[in-house]
């Protein structure tokens, strides 16, 4: 067990945290799973011990609350897990008018999207120098490069997980951490999410990619070292078009593309077999 | 006892009715009376109905202790994908509604293995992620409705699981690309493909055990949970060489690599544009079909007592089923 390196993951689980801890079991990384209390965690760790020859410990935190983070802390310090990478996942995402949002809920989608991603950063800074060179991935969201109605709150807390990752990145440049942020685009995560996007315009619909596709690509630009990592050529292409074209225009085709979007409040009420679960995963964009 | 039973004209709800109707009352609910595939037998009453008529399952249901839910829309792609989730996922929830007013005792579901996905190293098991999203609505609706299942039991129904892998054996024929058909014409000596490499494993079940795993998970399961019911894991390869060595077929064995599956589904994606016939290959459905995907039914033999018929026995009986059939054309 000495010397062993571990990359830890929240919003582990499911969705895109989940793609990323079977990417990283696939290229022999031992790995610390964090997620919401459930059995699917465990199952999740146990498949990948079977399967990849890796270590895999899962740990049950809600990290909406700052104490579970630090206990989350203090657990991989007790098990002298030394952790060289850390993957920053957890967030909760949400498409609603702000009116339709009840406060409880953005204030959920604060405190996990910005300050659990600020905390554990913060936690685990002396870890990831000890056990240098060390990287740590936040998982941004090409919704932060749009200005988008119904996503004001989620886009927001994304936009500080940008600035922050950037900012960072550049005062931990000698201290052989390598930071980096990730945007993808819509993706496929859970059964809301897959449920919402079919119900989107077209151009949002092709740009949708699935949680193993973009794993691959956020690894690879990890271990890279890159700034900023954007999945997906049709991604590059948006943001490419965002700097070219006027503002009257790309409002025209955001406003387009959004208003096809239900809200997922609106898609629950309709959908009474589908189960929406306020769920660890980035839902992104 | 009476026993409700839906899909009863597909392959495996075909031969559940039949082995369940020598011992029980058997309620079958039927969309078309004169269907070639309606099993005939003494204790068999048809209804005509569907499971999208509510007040169709209320009247075949009547008086039935035990519910058994084969019905499906199974394949890989339909020109209207919404008929998916009418029929497996509103129709499994149509059901599960009318057996919980009319108080039915158990409701056992049969699902696909399809559900867990591709295996990595070892056989997948029941608790086992996914490695990769859905790519058909099939597998997905069949998901969703697995999670309905699993919901009543907190509504008060007893409901269990049974999860499928590719099945083969003695029935009728119901569906376009069925193991029994690539059997069929294998042994008929027409040539065969595979994907490459044929060292790729894939999960094949015995008709016959699963028509009594799901009786025993009927009796034993334990209620909202899920069991597979499988048989053995075998390469492409190995498959087909044990149906040759059983029939000593001349037929050719040919890998085909991705790309041409890919170009396939293509072709077949631009027919479908043009003829709305529909694909028997997607080009999403193609990654799956290039992954190992077994299957463990260690649960399933541990809890309900599931017997694993061995593959070279049950290929010897379906050979022998698929023969005469040979003769006759």
């Amino acid at each position: 067990m000495h010397n062993k390196k571990y990359c830890l993951i929240t919003g582990a689980s499911e969705g895109f945290g989940k793609a990323l801890a079977l990417e990283c079991a696939a290229r022999n990384m031992n790995l610390v799973l964090v997620a919401l209390p459930g059995p699917e965690l465990h199952y999740l760790a146990d498949f990948i011990k079977r399967n990849y020859h890796v270590d895999a410990i899962a740990i049950e935190q809600d990290l909406t609350s700052e104490e579970n983070c630090i206990a989350v802390y203090e657990f991989v310090k007790e098990m002298k897990l030394e952790v060289n990478m850390l993957i920053n996942n957890a967030g909760l995402g949400g498409t609603m008018l702000f009116s339709e949002g009840n406060y409880s809920f953005y204030r959920k989608q604060i405190k996990l999207n910005i300050v659990a991603t600020t905390l554990f950063t913060h936690l685990f800074l002396e870890m990831l120098k000890e056990n240098g060179p060390s990287c740590i991935l936040n998982v941004g969201s090409l919704g932060s490069y749009f200005y988008l109605a119904k996503k004001q709150v989620y886009g927001a807390t994304k936009s500080f997980i940008y600035f922050f990752s950037k900012s960072l990145r550049r005062e931990l440049k000698n201290d052989g951490i390598s930071i980096s942020v990730i945007c993808p685009g819509s993706m496929n995560t859970n059964i809301s999410v897959t449920t919402l996007l079919k119900t989107s315009g077209w151009l949002s619909r092709l740009s949708v990619m699935n949680p193993e596709q973009v794993a691959p690509i956020a690894i690879n630009g990890l271990l890279n070292g890159k700034e900023v990592i954007i999945p997906g050529r049709l991604n590059k292409i948006f943001l490419f078009l965002n700097k070219l074209l006027p503002d009257f225009i790309k409002n025209r085709i955001l406003s387009r593309q959004m208003k096809k979007i239900q809200s997922v409040t609106a898609i629950e009420a309709k959908q009474a077999t589908i189960v929406m679960t306020e769920n660890q995963n980035a839902l992104t964009a | 006892m009476k026993i409700f039973i839906t899909g009863a004209t597909g392959y495996v709800g075909h031969q559940l009715a039949l082995t369940l109707a020598n011992n029980n009352l058997v309620h079958i609910l039927v969309r078309n009376l004169n269907s070639p595939h309606l099993p005939r037998h003494k204790n068999i009453r048809t209804f005509a109905g569907d499971i999208n008529d509510c007040s169709s399952i209320e009247n075949a249901m009547q008086g039935c202790e035990q519910v058994y839910h084969t019905a499906a829309l199974v394949k890989i792609f339909d020109k209207e994908p919404a008929a998916f989730y009418k029929i497996n996922v509103d129709g499994t929830k149509n059901l599960l509604n009318v057996s919980l007013k009319q108080g039915v005792k158990k409701f056992v579901f049969t699902s696909t293995c399809g559900v867990l996905g591709t295996s990595v190293l070892h056989p997948k098991s029941e608790n086992d992620p996914r490695i990769s999203s859905f790519d058909n609505d099939y597998e997905f609706t069949k998901y969703l409705a697995e999670n309905l299942v699993k919901d009543y039991v907190h509504k008060g129904l007893f409901t269990v699981i049974v999860a499928l892998s590719k099945v083969y054996g003695p029935g009728i024929e119901t569906h376009p690309i069925s193991v029994n058909k690539v059997i069929h014409n294998f042994i008929q000596g027409k040539l065969t493909i595979i994907p490459k490499p044929g060292k790729l494993e894939t999960n094949y079940c015995f008709i016959d055990d699963v028509v009594q795993g799901h009786i025993l998970a009927m009796a034993k399961g334990i209620g909202g949970e899920k069991y597979i019911l499988g048989g053995e894991n075998i390469s492409y390869t190995a498959l087909f060489g044990c149906i040759r060595s059983l029939t000593n077929t001349k037929a050719r064995l040919i890998e085909v690599p991705k790309i041409l599956v890919q170009f396939w589904a293509l072709l077949q994606w631009m027919r479908f544009k043009i003829t709305h016939k529909e694909p028997f290959v997607t080009g999403k459905g193609i990654r799956q079909i290039f992954c190992n995907k077994t299957f463990c039914s260690d649960k399933a033999v541990r809890q309900l007592g599931y017997r694993l018929t061995p593959l070279r026995e049950g290929l010897q009986q379906t050979i022998q089923f698929l023969k005469p059939q040979n003769h006759a054309q």
